[in-house]
């Protein structure tokens, strides 16, 4: 890990926000790892005061031993602690991308490689998620955060934290990745009617009655959708081929930025979300228009994630 | 939110809530303990039928209950008995309220200091590793919480490691926390707390009760040569009145001294560190010359102080051994040779015979005290009944009896001859404390001796027990104890039997020094005893007394965090480590190792930037897969390929 300035190592952020964003596996060390005591640590403070004086005032041995047991206990509490969380390492995992209004799921992985089990992790984000971890244990944790905006979503920290043993100290790690979700603008939530097809002479009818003739192969090519797939010539080893459906050489479904005239910028995103769903789901063959940016027609997830990004990043 | 905390969680913790209160049964009033067992069952109970449990309406009734019945032991707030007692109420109360881990913290703490109050009723070894069990399990129940998985007998074994680990950097502690005496207005101490102690009357068997009590009355620090043990009187109570039986002081109607004695002879100065008593008798040695002005002397010469007697006190007084008393009134005469009626035919007889009538006063003494020498009387503590007639009974017929026995016998003979005499009681003897340098009196040191009044010499002491017991007055040997311990000797010495318990005994001795040693160096480590202590070691200022407690325990907790951190290097991370070193060797040359990038892609790319090395790399490489992903690896193939590592360079 490269070193930190004097600087950076004092500054407060890094207590709570984490360090700069990380795209390796994080250690936690004892540059990662921070510890306080607790609510709870505190009114152990307290409890050891008050056998204090009250040890003090009755000037008695054992109390005092007591005390002085609870206080020795309390202080090495913090080596226990620090050792809840060393040794871990966390690394940044997958994330696929949602529709605004979803939670965003942030996978990261943590692996114990130490034969210590840890009990009672807690992992942060946007709600906490107790854990264990059994010696050597490697786990994926799914973490949710809510969407609100398109485009992409950095995973805000994540705090790794636990009170293992005694609840006195919270030792914690604020863990920064370079992860972001990439989110969709969130689709129109009526059903609203595809924009005509832009095949001149055919109309909705032909259309859909065009998807079930079927017109020949042609070797597959990426985009095109999985249904499609001619799988029995697959199986018997000669290749890759998509049907073709006589319909669908005229439909071109055009869907464009301009066609949905007299909404909002973020609206007529919605609109163009909720038409290249329909569209995937009749199966035309379709493409995007925006302004500055085309895409052209095609079908099949790929094409509609390239067109989703589009209107994500737009 | 009851479903959150788990069942094991609780019996953890009501088990461990019961073992702490426990010894409390021996402490509290029956009340209070059975209102703590009751809610303790209740909420024992409670766990498996939740629905027994009370709601708000009847946990406030409960609670009104149990304030109600620690008002009625009019004990008040502080002080041990009622903080206890405040605890132990409070404690079962919060047990049938537990709604969150916040509330299983808070009774955790309570039963914590319910453990420390059991330490102002009992000191010993027994106790102490009891305590230190019952807060193994306390710890416990907190490792058990933050461990929701962990079975219980694990979060014990945690609990056991912690505390362990804790015990080293406590003894630091406890040896170099610096110990103040609290000052006095700290002291609660308590109004119905029973202390032993001399009373304001005499009958038979009045002191021997104390005989066995080993509570600390009073210390005294000498400011110069302490007087020898014979000399060591300390005054109590002086009793003028008898009915025969029961003796009891004179009314003293005077509290400013009648003649202050004449002294002579050496003079010591001392301090009195009384314990807190019944009474407002101070036990200054025989005679009180100088005393501070807080104190006031009665015409028996008896000390005495206006405050409270339930406090500590600390008292700088000097008294003289040779002192001489001036005349005596006619009031103090009558009193002093007053008689319940005419003495007996027998006791008359008596008198005569050893010269009571006709003799001076000293040459009687002498012979009364030989009477008691030469005639077969015994010195014990626990003489036959004397129930009527006790003086007659004791000198014709038992002639067995204790210090008060004898004190009263002798003053009815004086008396009988018409020499003013009465009864002194007090204190005798004390340890030294070779450590503190102070001399310790116990209760077990009460004493009873007579003063007979002489003409020209005034008030004199007589011990008639030294005439029976002198080892108790000169070697302060506590005979009363030892004869109550000689009944273990039943056999005789060569008996096999006797052979047999030899090893008792050794080990019964072996129990008393360690218990000796515990009192002496954990009980009574006292602010004097660790002075003493830590001199001894060469650290006299406090400063350095907390450099040495901020070392060790720096160095304690180093030891701990070695402990607790290193771990040997497995195999895994050592292949690991002798492979970063590789791919480190590499990226200086400028071919850096991708984040994904397998070992076998990677050796690829090496091999065509570094076609010179390619057989290093596949063989490292070849080793390092072999190690890391095959099962049958071994050692010589680990010190391969740290060999082949070592060689790997790449010249620029």
């Amino acid at each position: 890990m490269n070193a930190l300035s004097l600087k950076d190592r004092f500054r407060l952020s890094r207590f709570f926000a984490g360090e700069k964003p990380s795209d390796e596996a994080i250690l936690l060390n004892q540059r990662r790892i921070f510890i306080l005591p607790s609510k709870r640590g505190l009114s152990f403070v307290v409890l050891i005061l008050l056998l204090l004086l009250i040890a003090f005032v009755y000037n008695n041995n054992l109390a005092y031993f007591l005390t002085f047991l609870l206080a020795s206990v309390f202080f090495i509490g913090i080596l226990h602690s620090y050792k809840a969380l060393a040794g871990l390492t966390v690394q940044k995992g997958q994330c696929k991308p949602v529709f605004a209004g979803e939670r965003a799921v942030f996978e990261i992985h943590i692996d114990n490689p130490i034969p210590v089990p840890r009990l009672s992790l807690e992992i942060d984000l946007h709600d906490k998620t107790q854990m264990t971890l059994a010696p050597y244990e490697k786990k994926a944790v799914r973490l949710h955060a809510p969407t609100k905006h398109r485009g992409y979503q950095p995973c805000s920290t994540i705090t790794l934290s636990s009170g293992y043993p005694l609840g006195l100290f919270r030792a914690w790690s604020p863990l920064r990745f370079n992860l972001s979700v990439l989110v969709y603008p969130k689709p129109w939530p009526q059903e609203i009617p595809l924009p005509e097809t832009g095949g001149g002479a055919s109309d909705q009818g032909k259309t859909e009655k065009g998807t079930d003739d079927f017109y020949g192969l042609q070797e597959y090519q990426r985009g095109d959708s999985i249904k499609r797939i001619h799988w029995k010539a697959y199986a018997k080893g000669q290749g890759l081929f998509s049907k073709q459906y006589s319909g669908e050489q005229g439909d071109e479904l055009w869907l464009s930025y301009e066609a949905c005239a007299g909404y909002g910028n973020e609206e007529r995103l919605s609109r163009l979300c909720r038409w290249i769903l329909d569209a995937e789901k009749t199966g035309l063959r379709y493409g995007l228009k925006l302004p500055g940016k085309k895409i052209g027609l095609g079908i099949g997830p790929l094409h509609r994630a390239s067109c989703l990004e589009a209107l994500a990043l737009f | 939110m009851l479903a959150n905390i788990e069942k094991n969680i609780l019996l953890f913790l009501l088990i461990s809530v019961g073992l702490i209160a426990l010894p409390h049964i021996y402490h509290i009033p029956a009340s209070i303990f059975g209102f703590f067992v009751l809610l303790l069952t209740w909420r024992f109970i409670g766990i498996w039928k939740p629905s027994c449990l009370p709601d708000k309406f009847l946990l406030f009734l409960l609670t009104v209950g149990g304030l109600v019945l620690l008002y009625s032991q009019h004990q008040g707030l502080f002080g041990r008995d009622a903080g206890t007692r405040l605890f132990m109420t409070a404690l079962a109360l919060k047990l049938l309220e537990i709604k969150q881990e916040r509330d299983l913290y808070l009774i955790v703490f309570l039963a914590f200091i319910v453990a420390a109050s059991q330490f102002l009723y009992e000191q010993s070894i027994a106790m102490a590793g009891y305590i230190l069990f019952v807060c193994c399990v306390l710890l416990g129940t907190l490792v058990a919480i933050n461990s929701r998985r962990q079975n219980t007998f694990n979060a014990l074994k945690t609990a056991g490691i912690i505390l362990a680990q804790a015990l080293p950097l406590a003894i630091v502690l406890f040896i170099f926390f610096p110990r103040v005496e609290a000052p006095r207005w700290m002291l609660f101490e308590d109004k119905s707390r029973a202390k032993t102690g001399l009373s304001d009357s005499m009958e038979p068997g009045s002191i021997s009760d104390l005989s066995f009590s080993d509570e600390l009355v009073f210390r005294v620090r000498f400011h110069g040569p302490i007087p020898p043990n014979v000399q060591r009187y300390w005054r109590g109570p002086v009793f003028s009145v008898t009915d025969g039986k029961r003796w009891t002081e004179a009314k003293h109607f005077t509290y400013t001294a009648t003649a202050e004695p004449d002294f002579s002879g050496p003079a010591y100065r001392y301090t009195l560190l009384l314990e807190p008593q019944n009474n407002n008798w101070v036990f200054a040695l025989e005679m009180a010359g100088d005393y501070p002005p807080q104190l006031r002397m009665n015409s028996e010469y008896l000390l005495t102080r206006s405050d409270n007697p339930d406090k500590r006190a600390e008292y700088p007084i000097t008294s003289y051994p040779s002192y001489r008393t001036g005349a005596l009134s006619g009031h103090k005469l009558r009193i002093n040779t007053q008689l319940p009626g005419q003495a007996s035919q027998k006791i008359t007889s008596l008198v005569k015979r050893l010269g009571g009538f006709d003799q001076r006063p000293e040459q009687f003494i002498d012979h009364v005290l030989q009477h008691f020498n030469r005639e077969n009387f015994n010195y014990t503590l626990t003489p036959p009944l004397m129930e009527d007639n006790p003086i007659e009974t004791f000198l014709f017929e038992t002639r067995s009896g204790f210090c008060s026995h004898y004190a009263a016998a002798f003053t009815y003979l004086m008396r009988t001859a018409n020499i003013p005499a009465r009864v002194v009681t007090g204190y005798h003897g004390g340890v030294l404390n070779p450590v503190g340098n102070f001399l310790e009196i116990r209760q077990a040191d009460a004493h009873a001796w007579t003063e007979v009044w002489l003409e020209n010499r005034g008030w004199v002491r007589v011990d008639p027990t030294a005439a029976v017991a002198p080892e108790r007055i000169e070697q302060n040997v506590n005979i009363e104890q030892q004869i109550a311990s000689r009944n273990i000797s039943f056999f005789s010495a060569d008996s096999d039997l006797a052979r047999q318990l030899d090893w008792l005994k050794q080990a019964r001795q072996l129990w008393s020094s360690v218990d000796y040693n515990w009192q002496r160096w954990v009980i009574n480590y006292h602010s004097a005893n660790q002075t003493q202590f830590l001199s001894s070691l060469g650290i006299e200022s406090l400063k350095q007394m907390l450099s040495w407690l901020v070392g060790l325990g720096a160095l304690f907790t180093g030891i701990l965090s070695w402990l607790l951190f290193s771990r040997k290097e497995k195999t895994a991370d050592k292949m690991l480590r002798y492979y970063c070193r590789f791919c480190d060797r590499l990226a200086k040359a400028g071919l850096k190792r991708n984040a994904g990038e397998g070992p076998v892609d990677f050796a690829a790319r090496s091999k065509k930037a570094y076609p010179d090395h390619a057989a290093a790399i596949d063989e490292i490489t070849d080793l390092f897969i072999k190690l890391r992903y095959q099962k049958e690896s071994s050692q010589g193939d680990l010190s391969r390929l740290a060999e082949k590592v070592k060689r790997f360079k790449i010249s620029l």
